[in-house]
């Protein structure tokens, strides 16, 4: 992990961690249904303050906690068109394959590339340390992934131009 | 394989095979561009009758396509195409060349077909090019090819030189910024001291170039220009202007071929990603513990 | 036929009905006060930061912070000088300045973090800055200040 990185992560780590603290909970406002709060918004007093972790404008990371379930959403660095247009590939990829990885959010909340909606029953069924484990490495992952992919795409494009006006010019 | 070749891979195994065994077929395939092909034997099993069709034939007609058909088969080529198909020729599989190299030879120049009728404009322009040089004077007549539906291909003979300019679509936005990726290299690429002989390579996006602006065309951000800049050096010499024109005209579907395969490679990549994810995830879940019930009931039984 | 009846905010007749006022008590200090307190507490902290006080200058803004509605110029005083502290302090002194904080100076610390965190491009805001000063005050205060940020209602 970079040195740049680690305070960032860090921070993410231990606001996850404190806000991973969750609990069943019916819904007040229609009986028998049980819901997660933060998306249903309906009631006040079981909504926390929403936290904003950034390193700049253009990385930061967004949890809202509730009494039963938290919702983080990231928004990736994209410094130019390639990277933009390689993260929305890229998460939109994720985002479809949802079903497998249970915390994931089928859609991203407006303003970030990817959220994520942990619940009392995945925290119940899951050990909570390795999904804030799964959520920092994800955030790792992504940054390198999408360079990585962007300079293989250089690569590849200067190699296909170099071919082709070699077999021209000779 | 990197670049792109220009025969005809079904022409040249269908032909090989046929020649060898004779028997009565009848297929039609494809190639780049639209560019329809069949093969049959209407007549007689050592008879095939090659036909083509191209979207823009008649332009292609117009700078002396069946000129360079006819210099490059002779007699093979047909009068009348069959119906449907624009140009048509008759190969004897009896009066094939018996040699094994000049066979080889003799069916790589069928499945040039296509190659052989798009080359028309080029070798026309090359030719006008060495006349205005002599006459030292303006500029020839811009000749437009309309290869495929939205697409078009422009050479234009100048004193000193032979411009091609290839319009082209980028059908998502995905494309579109891959695609200038792609072309910001062509257009580096020549500062390389081993191709600096290189065609220049010029790109533009929306705005179409200098040279067809008066013909209006319709605007859009998906449209790319890439301008050829070729010299003399690049097309004197018969068989150094062959290669120029074989590469030259497949330009479009090299690069689109390119960003095609960049694509596949990212979502094989991305699939990998999100499969390590899932990994990570995985470690999350809680172990089931039926292993250890199974050893207390043993135990209950026991006692 | 009458169809208003329809757009009538029934909410507001319930008497059940949670209003944010409920969940807590609004600074008792007015707008105009608050700002005048942030104001002196700015001018205060200047002096403080001259004498080379950090934890002097940081008390001070932590003690009675404006919070609640209505007193958004106050909030925006204090979060500027705040942010004139932490940017002038040097990242080895952090940990020893955090210990010396009171528990609830630290929790109030915390909340100022997280806002500042949430407009990163407003005033002198450097999220480097901010991020170091969150990892050393965790590392002190532990997660339950983190929980006391998101449980407090009376926002900074």
């Amino acid at each position: 992990m970079s040195n740049v990185l680690r305070p960032y992560l860090a921070a993410v780590r231990s606001t996850l961690t404190a806000a991973l603290t969750l609990e069943n909970f019916s819904s007040q406002v229609v009986e028998r249904h049980n819901k997660p709060e933060v998306e249903v918004g309906g009631s006040k007093e079981v909504l926390l303050n929403p936290l904003i972790i950034s390193r700049n404008e253009n990385e930061r990371v967004l949890i809202e906690p509730s009494i039963n379930s938290i919702r983080v959403s990231i928004k990736i660095k994209q410094a130019d068109e390639i990277e933009r247009i390689l993260c929305h590939k890229f998460t939109r990829f994720m985002m479809q394959r949802a079903e497998n990885f249970i915390v994931l959010r089928r859609k991203p909340v407006p303003g970030y590339d990817i959220s994520f909606l942990i619940t009392n029953t995945h925290s119940e069924t899951m050990l909570k340390h390795k999904i804030v484990d799964f959520i920092i490495q994800f955030m790792e992952d992504v940054d390198k992934e999408i360079s990585e992919m962007k300079l293989s795409l250089n690569a590849r494009a200067r190699i296909v131009a170099e071919q082709y006006l070699t077999a021209i010019a000779t | 394989m990197i670049l792109l070749e220009s025969h005809n891979v079904i022409i040249k195994t269908t032909l090989a095979d046929k020649i060898n065994k004779p028997s009565s077929l009848d297929v039609s395939f494809v190639d780049y561009d639209g560019v329809r092909f069949r093969l049959s034997t209407p007549e007689r099993k050592t008879a095939l009758l090659l036909s083509m069709q191209i979207r823009c034939w008649d332009e292609l007609v117009r700078y002396g396509a069946l000129d360079v058909l006819r210099r490059e088969y002779g007699s093979l080529l047909k009068d009348q195409a069959e119906g449907e198909y624009n140009v048509s020729m008759e190969i004897d599989l009896e009066q094939v060349p018996a040699g094994a190299e000049d066979r080889e030879a003799f069916i790589d120049s069928i499945a040039l077909f296509k190659r052989n009728a798009l080359a028309a404009p080029f070798e026309l322009a090359f030719k006008t090019q060495k006349e205005l040089e002599e006459a030292n004077a303006g500029q020839g007549d811009l000749m437009q090819i309309h290869y495929r539906d939205e697409e078009a291909i422009y050479v234009q003979a100048a004193n000193d030189r032979v411009t091609v300019i290839f319009s082209t679509i980028f059908s998502d936005e995905t494309d579109r910024i891959f695609g200038k990726v792609f072309l910001q290299e062509f257009v580096d690429a020549r500062r390389l001291p081993a191709i600096q002989n290189a065609p220049q390579v010029l790109y533009s996006n929306r705005d179409p170039p200098l040279e067809i602006r008066h013909l209006n065309l319709q605007k859009s951000e998906d449209i790319g220009y890439v301008t050829f800049v070729l010299f003399p050096r690049h097309f004197s010499n018969p068989a150094v202007a062959a290669t120029t024109i074989s590469q030259v005209q497949l330009f479009r579907d090299y690069l689109h071929y390119h960003i095609k395969c960049s694509k596949a490679y990212m979502h094989s990549r991305m699939r990998h990603r999100a499969a390590e994810f899932q990994k990570v995830l995985n470690r999350a879940k809680q172990e089931n513990t039926s292993a250890e019930k199974k050893t207390v009931r043993f135990v209950a039984s026991f006692i | 036929m009458e169809v208003n009846f329809r757009k009538i905010d029934i909410d507001a007749f319930d008497e059940e009905v949670l209003r944010e006022s409920d969940l807590y008590e609004e600074d008792p200090r007015g707008p105009a006060q608050a700002l005048d307190e942030a104001k002196q507490k700015q001018t205060a902290v200047r002096s403080s930061l001259a004498r080379n006080d950090i934890v002097g200058a940081l008390s001070l803004v932590l003690d009675n912070p404006p919070y609640g509605p209505h007193v958004e110029e106050a909030k925006n005083i204090s979060l500027q000088t705040l942010l004139t502290i932490l940017n002038t302090t040097k990242s080895t002194e952090i940990t020893n300045v955090v210990k010396s904080l009171s528990p609830d100076a630290q929790d109030t610390l915390m909340k100022y973090l997280y806002k500042g965190m949430g407009m990163p491009g407003w005033g002198d805001i450097s999220g480097s800055v901010l991020l170091g000063w969150h990892e050393k005050l965790t590392e002190v205060a532990g997660t339950g200040c983190i929980v006391r940020t998101m449980t407090d209602r009376r926002t900074v």
